[in-house]
């Protein structure tokens, strides 16, 4: 499936922009969104946090490598496993991959929100977040948060954009990804050398009342700052050389990404500490800024704006991601007729697949009125889940077709999809528990997904016992060309 | 309701690894069974097929291939022997699949009662080669494919541009839809179900404009 309008016939992007397609989806919202969160649960151990996330999806990077290095399909987790796996499975699999993007999209928005106020609040156009009231909605008398109205209204946009024109390539992507990486530079760069710095303060380490077992929960709601660089492969078609590029820029992303992550939490925590940081909550990172970058800058005014400035376009850009990507995931599963067939069409008119955008749009806009946090632990577990699946993918691949050709093969083998299975169960488990305790309400309509998916699978089979995409007639496109 | 077919072709050399990239283009999933490790090797660099190490007249690699879950399987390696074998193997396992043999002389009519198709690509080159000779201006169908691929596609029911009019559908650049058949296409030409279109389509956009015929 290929959306782009103007795609250019020769493949053009290369090991660099690509990785950057990769960067650009992980280093987005989860940092900003999500530290102010994992430094509330754990204290300065936020740090080791992103660490621990990075070295649990190096596992499962390695096995996106190999899958994508040796099934050329361009789209992602779900195409992997539809390749390998049965109806049921496969099915299940894009079902919890498609919920997890979507909810990500309503967490994305969700941090866009008090992101873009402290951004006018900066200017004096509107007062501190945590000031702000309610807004009354003219004509509904209705009163709504504004950061509710915002996220809501980020979501339609992005969604309306998507609807009516194809996906912005590739090099808009490295545009969009090295200012947002530059932005992050900026900030690590003065708050290594503010003066808050050298006095920071990194214990105690741990929280005192739960110690060193706040990091699980803690690495389940950011996991999800490492989600994205499976993106990569869902742009193989324009990669120069993609058998060894995608393997290589799955990993440069990575590892780009952990260094990125560990340089602007320690920055954080070192100048507003864990408390303060958590304090902030969604807009942590920004308000860490606003404290040691200069002011009295021209035309910016306070150098902090650049940064809160960032987190409101990596938000955007994030959101943006997760439209095109959970909408690529109902399209493929509507065009293998695992959902309603109307998701797998592309618009007559518009040449998106525009059922599918809409469909996901609904549970994206849904998934606004939940608390940030509920959003991010449900999202994570998602992705937890479907990496487990995406790791079996890979054993079951190597056991049933052992000829197949591995232009990349990920070394000690079965080690890795092993060790990745288990450590993402055992986030998941951990993240189960932990919203039992905390949040059953996201726990709830996890199962709820979950059940309404498997349901629906169960009763279509039964309304149509005979349809299935393997028995549908052949079309009958005759090329004259040979 | 998927309008792309699983296709398992033996043999990655030149017909074979053509036609994979013609298929491919088109957005079918194609698999490629081949036993050479350099031709593999060749296969993978272009990023179009899975590749399956061995020999396709064996049952396991072909089951290795997918052969339960593919709509068609082609047997394009130079000898037809191997295709036939191939054919008649993937037919055992899956009753269902179509089978399509290369074979190696122009009279091979006899072989449809054992495969569902056959091809003899030589025939095909030839005219090419013929039309080159002759240098003239011009040319069949058949010869343009470098920049233009010219198909005759039906009209799926159900299909995005099922029912709409010509100046509705907005195909992608590089698609001109030329004929139903009786005349040359205007914008209120109706695009209706069942019917077969002549479309000069741009080998990348291909995809896209299947997808729009075919849902």
């Amino acid at each position: 499936m290929s959306g782009q309008r103007n795609r250019s016939p020769e493949a053009e992007l290369g090991l660099l922009d690509a990785s950057m397609i990769g960067m650009g989806a992980m280093i987005g919202a989860g940092i900003f969104v999500l530290t102010g969160l994992a430094a509330e649960l754990a204290g300065p151990a936020a740090l080791l946090v992103f660490v621990l996330n990075g070295v649990v999806t190096a596992f499962t990077a390695l096995s996106y490598a190999e899958l994508a290095s040796a099934i050329p399909k361009s789209g992602g987790g779900y195409a992997f496993v539809r390749e390998i796996f049965d109806d049921f499975p496969s099915f299940m699999m894009g079902w919890m991959l498609w919920f997890a993007y979507m909810i990500a999209g309503g967490l994305y928005a969700l941090g866009f929100a008090p992101n873009f106020i402290e951004l006018l609040h900066v200017y004096g156009l509107s007062p501190a977040p945590d000031t702000v009231g309610t807004v009354a909605v003219p004509g509904i008398g209705l009163a709504v948060p504004p950061g509710l109205g915002l996220a809501f209204f980020a979501v339609l946009l992005f969604v309306a954009i998507n609807a009516v024109s194809t996906a912005a390539s590739g090099s808009v992507e490295t545009i969009f990804t090295a200012t947002k990486v530059t932005i992050l530079l900026v900030f690590v760069a003065f708050g290594a050398t503010s003066p808050m710095f050298s006095s920071a303060e990194f214990q105690p380490l741990f929280p005192a009342e739960t110690g060193v077992y706040a990091l699980l929960p803690a690495m389940g709601l950011t996991f999800i700052a490492f989600e994205g660089y499976d993106l990569i492969t869902t742009v193989t078609e324009e990669v120069k050389n993609p058998r060894e590029n995608i393997p290589k820029a799955i990993f440069v992303s990575l590892a780009a990404t952990i260094v990125v992550y560990v340089a602007v939490v320690s920055v954080a925590i070192a100048t507003l500490g864990a408390d303060g940081l958590a304090a902030a909550g969604e807009a942590g990172i920004a308000q860490a800024a606003t404290e040691f970058m200069p002011t009295g800058l021209p035309i910016i005014k306070n150098g902090g704006a650049i940064i809160v400035f960032g987190a409101v376009f990596s938000t955007l850009t994030a959101l943006n991601a997760v439209v095109i990507a959970s909408s690529r995931v109902a399209f493929s599963m509507g065009r293998e007729g695992q959902l309603l067939p109307r998701f797998g069409k592309i618009h007559h008119r518009y040449g998106t697949p525009f059922a599918a955008i809409l469909g996901s749009a609904l549970v994206m806009l849904g998934s606004v009125a939940l608390p940030t946090q509920s959003a991010g632990n449900m999202s994570s577990l998602f992705f937890l889940l479907s990496f487990v699946v995406v790791n079996g993918a890979v054993i079951k691949l190597h056991r049933e077709r052992p000829d197949m050709d591995r232009p990349y093969e990920l070394p000690y083998y079965p080690l890795p999809p092993i060790l990745g299975i288990v450590l993402n169960l055992v986030l998941a488990v951990v993240l189960i528990v932990f919203l039992v305790r905390t949040d059953p309400l996201a726990l709830l309509l996890s199962a709820g997904w979950l059940g309404v998916g498997a349901i629906g699978y169960m009763s279509r089979d039964r309304l149509l016992p005979s349809r299935r995409p393997e028995d549908e007639p052949s079309p009958d496109a005759v090329s004259e060309d040979d | 309701m998927t309008g792309n077919l699983r296709v398992i072709i033996a043999g990655g050399g030149r017909v074979g690894f053509q036609t994979a990239i013609h298929l491919a283009d088109r957005g079918d999933a194609v698999t490629i069974i081949e036993p050479d490790g350099e031709t593999v090797d060749r296969v993978a660099d272009e990023w179009i097929a899975t590749v399956i190490q061995g020999d396709a007249t064996n049952p396991d690699i072909l089951e290795q291939a997918g052969i339960d879950r593919a709509d068609v399987v082609a047997g394009l390696t130079g000898k037809s022997g191997v295709n036939l074998a191939t054919c008649l193997a993937a037919t055992e396992l899956n009753p269902a699949v179509r089978t399509v043999a290369r074979i190696e002389e122009s009279d091979g009519d006899a072989y449809t009662e054992l495969v569902d198709a056959v091809v003899f690509p030589e025939s095909a080159g030839a005219k090419v080669a013929a039309n080159e000779i002759a240098g003239s201006d011009i040319e069949t169908v058949a010869d343009i494919t470098a920049d233009v691929d010219v198909m005759h596609i039906r009209v799926a029911e159900g299909a995005p541009a099922a029912g709409k009019q010509l100046s509705e559908v907005r195909f992608p650049s590089g698609t001109l839809v030329i004929s139903d058949g009786g005349g040359v296409a205007t914008p209120e030409l109706a695009l209706t179900a069942g019917e077969q279109y002549l479309v000069a389509v741009e080998p990348d956009v291909v995809d896209e404009v299947v997808q729009l015929f075919h849902g």
